[in-house]
């Protein structure tokens, strides 16, 4: 972050129009803070917005977790002008079954972008501009489009609630949840890191990680660093 | 509304309805409350746009303040400030 990107939230309107009364989350609330950011970046755009549905409401995600799907996601689904959907994951990898390898990697958004999703992006409340960028370009797009947002839950992934967004942060920096999006088939990085952090300082501060072995955190950060460059390599190929 | 007792709820006091915040009074008791040093605050609303209770509100002055009726006390706005301005002190 430079000088004069810490200024950049004077540019917001500074009228509350998410849970002005207050919400039942819990301290520190990572989809909490997501949802308010979608609230703002939509405002002043979507006249429908108050209409939006959630499809798995984030109140229950944990709670009643899923037996099919390696990660817990609640979607939200707006209605946009030219009667597309905008479809936001609430991502919080809470479920049933222990975190795994293949649930830290997201796979879904190549998946949403080769199922007919003319825009599909990943963000981080930790990278609020980026998130309303995002998420405001995504209501534009002629076609229906998908934004995967990477929520940190201080209960089921153990750590103190004023390290949310810092975590968050780490998740981005450690090439683990990269930023990216997919505007009809191109691929486009938004934040590219040069200096990562490393995996083992992500997952050290987390207590869902204790039991995780040296090997196995080898092997996630090898996996991470192939993910990553041929995510790049995409990037500049302009595929 | 009067507030309810925990044995009225459901199961693991899981809430069926929508806008049922105000009963319960998010925030009434929290322990930590962020305050603001004045001369260190550059008035950059970092704070506010990482609150995930949105209970920092700008003043008509430029700076921000905290409506302690929301407020859980999270410490987010004291971890992320980039200049140190904020400072969590115990609520008496």
């Amino acid at each position: 972050m430079d000088k004069f990107s810490l200024y950049a939230a004077q540019m917001l309107s500074f009228n509350e129009r998410f849970a002005p009364k207050g919400h039942n989350a819990c301290k520190g609330c990572g989809i909490a803070l997501s949802v308010r950011q979608v609230y703002k970046a939509l405002e002043n755009i979507a006249g429908d917005f108050d209409s939006a549905k959630w499809q798995i409401p984030w109140q229950k995600d944990t709670i009643v977790p899923s037996d099919n799907d390696h990660s817990q996601l609640s979607l939200l689904t707006i209605d946009k002008e030219n009667g597309q959907t905008l479809d936001i994951c609430f991502d919080n990898e809470c479920c049933d079954k222990k975190i795994d390898i293949t649930g830290l990697i997201k796979r879904q958004p190549p998946v949403a972008a080769a199922s007919g999703y003319t825009y599909v992006a990943t963000a981080s409340p930790s990278h609020p501009f980026d998130l309303i960028d995002k998420i405001r370009s995504a209501y534009k797009s002629a076609g229906s489009a998908f934004v995967q947002i990477l929520c940190p839950c201080p209960v089921a992934w153990g750590f103190d609630p004023e390290n949310t967004v810092r975590l968050a942060r780490m998740a981005v920096e450690s090439r683990i949840f990269p930023l990216y999006e997919i505007a009809d088939g191109y691929y486009r990085v938004s934040a590219q890191e040069k200096n990562p952090r490393s995996v083992k300082d992500y997952l050290s501060r987390q207590d869902r990680f204790s039991g995780w072995k040296k090997k196995k955190i080898d092997d996630l950060q090898e996996k991470t660093n192939i993910t990553y460059e041929a995510l790049i390599d995409k990037s500049n190929k302009g595929l | 509304m009067s507030s309810k007792n925990f044995k009225q709820e459901n199961v693991g006091c899981y809430l069926l309805e929508t806008g049922n915040a105000q009963p319960y009074k998010p925030g009434t008791q929290p322990e930590l409350k962020p305050v603001w040093d004045k001369d260190l605050c550059a008035r950059c609303a970092l704070c506010y746009i990482y609150c995930p209770e949105a209970s920092i509100s700008r003043q008509e002055d430029g700076y921000f303040d905290v409506d302690l009726k929301t407020c859980k006390g999270c410490g987010i706005c004291h971890r992320e400030c980039w200049f140190g301005a904020i400072s969590m002190q115990e609520v008496n």
